[in-house]
């Protein structure tokens, strides 16, 4: 029963179908499964399933937007406000900055990293610069994640990495991406990685936890 | 051969005197001319100066009647936000998901919100340019109106909760973009784009083209031929590749094709459309004119046994381009006789 139900929940997160998705978690946790086997072997095995399509490029933002909607649905059931999850991979800090209020693809990682198991501390768009040099003092994340659709952004872009250098946070890396940053590279925008989708980020930051836990 | 005889044998797959060029400038032409972009995208006499300034700093083979993609939306009743020196966004969308679609009314494309300031700049960059210049008018994709209407995450949701009253939405979309369309071409524009980014596989899958956008396409372009344009021209910026097979169903016989598709894809997929591309934007501000020039030879080299090619970017030129990268494309296709 455990075993169907958990892959009715990959099933139910991969075809976007919010409603199914809640219902198989409930099953499961009547049933006795543990918040942890249901976000491992459920959750982020979807999320799984969903990044090897993306590596295929059979990938598109409709679909992973229901997706993350199925999780978000989820994760609301597992993680009622006010318990909030404490045993994650680590956080990243993300955020469009002054001048961009595009956010969707932003949001995309979000729900893609949350998915996995990163805590994420989502500074909004049209952030300052300062506003997200402070979040990232205050959070002590592994990375910070900025998502841009406007090349006009690319200035700000440049200065964050030497920003967190000047307030010590030498080892917070720094990712960039979305529709206009990503035809840049890392050298010009002086950042540590530029992702071509969410899930380049995820793979990403799996080699930073692996490199930091060696 | 004048820029307009030259486009249009282009697009027949006639034989031009050399390939033309067509530069994606649209508020570059504000940043040239020193004027800020809010400005630009709201007065149609300043946007006509600076694409005339543009022109003849550059040479190239058309001008653009094109403010930002919040037009339509702001004139059906989204309330958009100006922002110095900036395109605008919109603060607040016309509709809802609960909102009665079918209520909905066509607004008057010649004086709602800025459609009349877009009106005017085609007036008068028609009666500066006759039939020199191609002069080109800009409505959005019905799925990109309904995105822009909506919010994008609440007509992607609307597409998968409620297919039918999206499809509703849609269908008033495409008969706002009809009349406006039409109204630009009354007011001069050979040809008027229809951008359409929202309905790139990167946002929706290529059965969701295929089943929901397309039909409406075909009405689109059917009616703006029907009422004079020069040419159907298909904007989809993004990794179109897998829906460039439908364009030929939907009527455009002008497409774009964006950076990350190869010019041997377009030019299979769409052997009998004629194509402009694909130059990446963001190489028009941190690149060089060396490598501006170098690229556009490449591309001139894969079309050159074909023909039915017009050099481009893939999708806008940035408005803070290094104004030698812009002259290098130009300079590109005028090397290439």
């Amino acid at each position: 029963m455990g075993d169907f139900a958990m892959k009715g929940l990959v099933r139910a997160i991969l075809e976007g179908d919010c409603a199914a998705a809640a219902s198989q978690a409930e099953q499961l946790l009547h049933s006795g499964a543990s918040t942890n086997q249901i976000v491992v072997n459920g959750v982020e095995a979807a999320m799984s399933a969903l990044d090897a399509k993306c590596t295929l490029q059979e990938f598109n933002l409709l679909e992973i937007m229901l997706a993350g909607r199925a999780v978000t649905e989820v994760m609301k059931l597992l993680y009622p406000a006010g318990a909030p999850r404490t045993d994650t991979k680590g956080t990243v800090v993300v955020a469009s900055l002054e001048g961009d209020v595009h956010d969707l693809g932003k949001n995309i990682v979000r729900m893609v990293l949350t998915g996995d198991g990163y805590r994420v501390v989502d500074c909004g768009k049209d952030c300052s610069l300062a506003k997200l040099i402070e979040t990232a003092e205050r959070e002590a994340p592994l990375a910070v994640g900025i998502s841009g659709l406007i090349t006009s952004i690319v200035p700000q872009v440049r200065q964050v990495k030497d920003l967190l250098t000047g307030r010590g946070l030498n080892r917070v890396k720094v990712l960039a991406g979305g529709a206009a940053l990503k035809q840049s590279s890392p050298a010009r925008l002086n950042v540590d990685f530029v992702a071509e989708s969410a899930f380049d980020t995820l793979h990403y930051l799996e080699g930073i936890a692996g490199a930091r836990n060696e | 051969m004048n820029s307009l005889e030259r486009i249009a044998a282009t697009v027949q797959f006639r034989n031009a005197d050399r390939v033309p060029v067509i530069a994606q400038v649209f508020a570059h032409a504000a940043k040239l001319a020193g004027v800020r972009v809010d400005d630009y995208v709201r007065d149609g006499e300043t946007l006509a100066r600076c694409q005339l300034s543009a022109l003849k700093q550059y040479g190239y083979d058309a001008v653009f009647s094109v403010m930002d993609v919040n037009v339509e939306t702001e004139a059906l009743g989204s309330v958009l936000k100006y922002r110095q020196d900036r395109y605008p966004v919109v603060e607040q969308y016309a509709l809802s998901g609960t909102s009665d679609f079918s209520a909905l009314e066509i607004p008057d494309c010649r004086r709602a919100g800025r459609c009349g300031e877009m009106l005017k700049a085609l007036c008068t960059l028609r009666s500066e340019l006759g039939n020199e210049v191609l002069v080109v008018g800009c409505v959005m994709g019905p799925f990109t109106l309904a995105t822009q209407l909506l919010g994008m995450e609440a007509a992607l949701y609307l597409a998968i909760d409620a297919p039918s009253r999206l499809e509703c939405l849609m269908d008033f979309a495409a008969e706002v973009v009809v009349r406006f369309g039409q109204a630009q071409l009354e007011a001069g524009a050979h040809l008027v784009l229809v951008f359409d980014p929202s309905a790139s596989p990167a946002v929706v899958p290529p059965q969701f083209f295929r089943e929901f956008e397309l039909p409406r396409l075909r009405r689109v372009f059917q009616a703006l031929a029907g009422s004079g344009a020069l040419a159907s021209w298909l904007h989809i910026a993004g990794p179109s590749g897998a829906i460039l097979p439908y364009y030929p169903a939907a009527g455009a016989n002008l497409a774009c094709f964006d950076y990350c598709v190869a010019a041997t894809k377009a030019r299979d997929r769409l052997p009998a459309t004629c194509l402009t591309g694909n130059l990446k934007p963001m190489t028009f501000v941190e690149g060089s004119p060396a490598d501006i020039e170098a690229e556009g030879r490449t591309l001139l080299g894969d079309f050159r046994d074909r023909g039915g090619f017009i050099l481009s970017s893939g999708c806008e030129i940035p408005p803070e381009s290094a104004p030698e990268n812009v002259a290098a494309l130009v300079k590109a296709a005028r090397g290439d006789r």
